[in-house]
C-alpha cells in the first residue's frame, strides 16, 4: 500500500491544535490532542438572506446572491400579476423600476446580471407576450420581440447573448421551440429534443443545459439536454422529474435547486434539494434549502453563487436563501 | 427525547439562520412560519434566540394544514384556465 509520503512527497504533520481553516485548505494533518486526521475544505449550506419587499412567485430573475434581481410574477393571492422589480445586494432587497407590461405577469424568463438583465416571454393580464425587456441597473427598456409568443422558457446567457429553450405556447402547450438573442433581435434555433416548459436552464448562449420541465397533464420530466451552440444532445436525466425550480452555473459545474418534484400529478410535492451537475452526472448535494419551494427566483453564472427568493407552495413567501460556503476544518473518517 | 423541536418563529431575513446553524442542526421551514428544528443543544438555543414559540407536533401540523387547506381552497376557486397554469398545493406531513 502506498504511503502519503510516496503519493504527495511529504509527511503528514502532527500538531496539537488545528491551524486556522484558511491555512489548512488542501492539507491533511494529524491532531495529537484528538488523535484524528483532519483537513480543511469548503463546506456549503443554505443560509437566510434578506426578505423581499413583496412576497411573490412565478418571477423572473438574474444576477447572483450578492447582486441579484427579481421581477414580475404574481403576488398573493395568485393570480395577481405584478411588474415589481427588486435588486438584492447580499443582505437586503430594494424596490426599483417596475418591469414593463406585458412582461408584468407570470413566467417571465430572466438571464444576465443585475445591471444588465433580460426578461422575455410571460403571461400577463393582457395574455401571453413575445416581448422582451432589458434592465440596465436603473430602468427597463423594450428589447427585440421573440419570434414566438410564449412563457416559461429555460434561460441562459447574458443580456446581449441569451438563449431561451423550449416553452409554453397557447394551444399546443409544451413546445421544443428555442430562440437566441444578440442584444437586439431574436433568432429561431433548433428546438430541444423534448417538448417541455417550466424547465430549468443554466450556462451560456453557446453552452447550456436545459433540464426538467413538464408536459401536462401528468409528465414531470427528468430529460436533460446540452446545447453546444448548434445542436442539442441528450444527457443524463435529473434524479427525479422537476419543474419550476431554478438553475445556476455552467455545463461542467452547474446545479438545479427546488421546484415541483415527482410524482407531481395530482400531488405537487415541492423540493428543497440541490442537484449538482459536473458535466456528465447529476448528484444530490447534502446542502438543502431550509424551506422547500417552487415558482421562485434565483440564478447565478456560478453554481456557488445561487440564491432563492420568493415562491410557494401555497401562499408566496418573501423569504430568501443563499448558498454559501466557507473553509471548515473537518475530521477525516473512513466512511 | 424526541428528534425534533416544533414551533413557530418569524423569519426576520438575513442571518435568521446562518450557514453554521444549518451545519449544526436540522432545520426545515413550512407554511405558517412553522419550523422543525433538530433537538440538540444548538438547535434549542437557536430557536429560543429567535423568540420561537414551542408547539407540539400535532399543533404544528395543524398550523401547516390550515395554511395548505386555505391555499387549496383558493386554488379550487380558480378558473380552469388559471388552474391549468398552476398546481394545486399538496398536503405536507411534518417529519
Amino acid at each position: 500500500m502506498s504511503t502519503y509520503k510516496e503519493l504527495f512527497g511529504k509527511y503528514v504533520r502532527s500538531v496539537s491544535s488545528d491551524p486556522p481553516a484558511t491555512n489548512g485548505e488542501g492539507q491533511i494533518w494529524y491532531n495529537t490532542t484528538s488523535n484524528t486526521f483532519k483537513t480543511s475544505t469548503q463546506v456549503f449550506a443554505f443560509s437566510s438572506g434578506g426578505n423581499l419587499n413583496t412576497a411573490r412567485g412565478w418571477v423572473g430573475s438574474a444576477g447572483n446572491q450578492t447582486a441579484g434581481i427579481i421581477f414580475g410574477g404574481s403576488i398573493n393571492p395568485y393570480p395577481s400579476f405584478t411588474g415589481a422589480t427588486e435588486e438584492y445586494d447580499g443582505s437586503s432587497w430594494t424596490s426599483v423600476s417596475n418591469a414593463p407590461s406585458p412582461l408584468s405577469g407570470i413566467g417571465p424568463t430572466g438571464v444576465g446580471l443585475q445591471t444588465a438583465a433580460l426578461s422575455f416571454g410571460a403571461n400577463g393580464g393582457a395574455g401571453y407576450t413575445n416581448n422582451s425587456a432589458e434592465y440596465n441597473g436603473s430602468s427597463w427598456t423594450a428589447g427585440g420581440n421573440m419570434n414566438t409568443t410564449s412563457r416559461d422558457r429555460s434561460g441562459a446567457g447574458i443580456q446581449t447573448a441569451a438563449i431561451g429553450a423550449n416553452c409554453y405556447i397557447v394551444g399546443s402547450q409544451a413546445e421544443p421551440n428555442s430562440e437566441t438573442y444578440n442584444g437586439s433581435s431574436w433568432t429561431a434555433i433548433t428546438g430541444t429534443g423534448t417538448a417541455r416548459y417550466e424547465g430549468m436552464g443554466f450556462g451560456t448562449q453557446t453552452a447550456m443545459i436545459s433540464c426538467g420541465g413538464r408536459n401536462p397533464p401528468t409528465s414531470n420530466l427528468t430529460a436533460s439536454e446540452e446545447w453546444n451552440g448548434s445542436s442539442w444532445t441528450a444527457i443524463t436525466g435529473l434524479p427525479q422529474g422537476t419543474h419550476k425550480g431554478q438553475g445556476g452555473g455552467t455545463t461542467t459545474d452547474g446545479c438545479v435547486f427546488g421546484g415541483v418534484g415527482s410524482p407531481y400529478y395530482p400531488a405537487t410535492p415541492v423540493l428543497n434539494n440541490k442537484v449538482d451537475y459536473d458535466g456528465s452526472t447529476w448528484s444530490i448535494s447534502p446542502a438543502t434549502m431550509s424551506t422547500a419551494r417552487a415558482y421562485f427566483g434565483g440564478d447565478s453564472a456560478t453554481s456557488s453563487g445561487i440564491y432563492a427568493a420568493g415562491g410557494g407552495p401555497g401562499t408566496y413567501t418573501d423569504a430568501t436563501e443563499e448558498f454559501t460556503g466557507s473553509l471548515t476544518v473537518q475530521t477525516l473518517t473512513t466512511s | 427525547m424526541s428528534l425534533f423541536i416544533y414551533g413557530t418563529a418569524t423569519n426576520t431575513g438575513k442571518n435568521f439562520f446562518t450557514r453554521q446553524d444549518r451545519l449544526d442542526f436540522f432545520l426545515a421551514g413550512y407554511p405558517g412560519s412553522v419550523w422543525v428544528i433538530g433537538n440538540n443543544e444548538k438547535g434549542a438555543v437557536w430557536f429560543a434566540s429567535k423568540g420561537g414559540i414551542t408547539k407540539t407536533k400535532e399543533e404544528a401540523q395543524a398550523i401547516v394544514d390550515a395554511e395548505i387547506t386555505a391555499a387549496q381552497e383558493a386554488w379550487d376557486a380558480l378558473t380552469d384556465s388559471q388552474k391549468s397554469i398552476s398546481s394545486r398545493p399538496s398536503n405536507i406531513v411534518l417529519p
